[in-house]
């Protein structure tokens, strides 16, 4: 349908043509292709010649952008880094009372030839009520009880954290095994305060991205004011709402983009000063953990963000003050 | 050409600046606008340029009906269009060069088809070795000639004037006429809105005179008034 009303506009053209001027469509695509790019060059020129402004502009966006996502960035560490915790959850499996001392060695070699398994270690009641005895401070009291209360028990450890649950149901299958406790309460606490961190980089983003898009689209309405005089004389020539846009566009596409772009580069430099203190704390712990950045895919996709952002905000602005301006 | 059919224009406020007003003009036809200031003149040229629309009566160019045509088509109908305003309207942040070729940067035509095109319009005004300056450095006849070579440099089909000569001395304003006369030889048509009665009665043109927005007067001159 489109194509058949270009045919016909074409032909409608070449018919003009005769009297007044032909273009031909080679001719309109490199007109086209040099228009933008001059509109893109002349754009970031008149940026250039206002430069405190611009500079302003630019690193209000870039804030803005670093902000969510540097809380972002954050978040996906603190995931990694209980990923790494979460490898030391630990599986405590109790053994029936009356357990003969073979039957208990038989279901430790048991434990041990499970799959997903990666340690086994025997913790005998006698030890348990020991260690609990030095522990606890009730040592005086458990005197009074005739036998010992607590029984045998092993402590299994998974090699994977998502395996665990299926080796706790297989492990609950075993006869002797009286009950099966895995330890990770606070790690799915952990992981409920993740989600929530999570949910406030999407808010503060929400927010702030709406803040980008106010302060291009302000900015833009300054310019479409101070270019209120060739606005009027483009539309007398001819010049059609597209063409009009155009530049605003561009400079609300520039504005997004290299705010983006500083905001990047804030990001890279906040994590090169953070970098050493979190080896240091991490060496402490004897963790492998090192702090990931925002890495080629993620600086790639700020700047795409950063860019679309601010066409966001330029295109409001341009359609709600073009109507303003006569003739329409 | 042009023809203009019962139109009448009521501004919202009440205000009815063109009463009735009928015309044809052929193509290739030159034509003065004239009458007092509030007569009626600029919108008539605004309803030809599509700045205004008409409250009743049919507009015609070249047999279309300017009512009928869609708003997103009225760029490229403002296209066929050559004016020349009274201010010039230039623009003082570029060179003439730059302001000259604005109605072809907007048409989409290539840089090199641009380059001749705005040389060979300067040229015609007479001012091809000024292209590289800014409008604000030339004189005021100077600059009405850089608003006369941008109109023309896409070779419309009709060309309206709106007091070219507003603010010229008689010679400069001579000097304007005889050009527009120079487009009318080429087949171009043209009509100018102006008061100059004097400069266009040694003419011998089509007059066409506004009072209080009807048309009370349209014949040619023949050293009349």
């Amino acid at each position: 349908m489109a194509s058949t009303k270009q045919t016909a506009r074409d032909s409608q053209h070449a018919k003009r043509g005769a009297r007044g001027s032909t273009v031909s469509r080679l001719d309109k695509w490199r007109g086209y292709k040099y228009h933008h790019r001059t509109t893109l060059q002349s754009s970031f020129a008149k940026m250039l010649r206002e430069p405190l402004q611009t500079l302003l502009t630019v690193l209000v966006i870039a804030i803005a952008l670093t902000l969510p996502t540097a809380l972002y960035i954050s978040v996906e560490n603190i995931r990694q880094l209980s990923g790494g915790v979460e490898s030391s959850a630990q599986i405590t499996v109790f053994v029936k009372k009356g357990a003969r001392p073979v039957a208990i060695e038989k279901l430790g070699e048991q434990l041990g030839k499970l799959s997903g398994v990666s340690s086994v270690s025997y913790i005998s009641a006698q030890t348990a009520l020991e260690e609990f005895n030095a522990q606890s401070g009730f040592g005086s009291a458990l005197q009074y009880l005739d036998e010992n209360p607590l029984p045998d028990a092993f402590l299994v450890q998974p090699l994977l954290l998502n395996d665990s649950a299926k080796l706790v149901a297989e492990i609950r299958q075993i006869t002797l095994v009286d009950d099966v406790q895995l330890d990770m309460e606070w790690l799915s606490r952990l992981d409920a305060l993740l989600d929530m961190g999570r949910k406030l980089v999407l808010a503060l983003a929400a927010a702030l991205g709406m803040g980008v898009i106010l302060v291009v689209g302000n900015t833009i309405r300054l310019a479409i004011q101070s270019r209120r005089d060739e606005i009027i004389i483009v539309k007398l020539v001819g010049g059609t709402d597209a063409y009009v846009r155009r530049p605003f566009l561009y400079t609300g596409l520039l504005f997004g983009f290299f705010g983006a772009l500083i905001g990047a580069l804030m990001l890279i430099g906040l994590g090169f000063w953070l970098e050493p203190s979190v080896n240091d704390l991490a060496s402490l712990y004897q963790s492998q953990f090192r702090l990931s950045g925002l890495g080629l895919s993620g600086f790639a996709a700020l700047l795409v963000i950063g860019g679309s952002v601010g066409l966001a905000g330029a295109w409001i602005s341009v359609s709600q003050h073009m109507r303003d301006i006569k003739p329409r | 050409m042009i023809r203009f059919d019962n139109l009448s224009k009521r501004y919202t406020g009440g205000f009815e600046a063109l009463r009735n007003v009928s015309f044809e003009m052929d193509s290739g036809e030159m034509a003065f606008l004239t009458g007092h200031s509030g007569a009626g003149k600029s919108t008539l040229l605004k309803l030809l340029m599509l700045i205004e629309r008409p409250t009743a009566g049919n507009l015609l160019i070249n047999g279309k009906n300017l009512n009928r045509l869609a708003k997103s088509r009225i760029p490229f109908y403002r296209r066929q269009l050559g004016v020349v305003f009274q201010n010039h309207q230039l623009l003082f942040d570029r060179t003439v060069f730059d302001n000259v070729a604005l109605p072809l940067q907007v048409s989409g035509y290539s840089p090199s088809e641009i380059g001749r095109r705005v040389r060979a319009a300067l040229d015609s005004v007479g001012l091809l070795d000024r292209e590289k300056q800014s409008p604000i450095e030339l004189s005021g006849g100077e600059q009405q000639r850089v608003g006369i070579a941008r109109a023309v440099v896409h070779k419309p089909k009709i060309l309206l004037a709106d007091e070219p000569t507003g603010n010229l001395d008689p010679q400069l304003s001579a000097e304007i006429m005889a050009l527009f006369r120079r487009f009318q030889d080429v087949g171009v048509t043209v009509l100018v809105a102006t008061h100059d009665i004097s400069l266009i009665n040694k003419m011998n043109m089509r007059i066409m005179r506004l009072n209080q927005g009807e048309l009370e007067l349209d014949e040619v001159a023949h050293g009349l008034d």
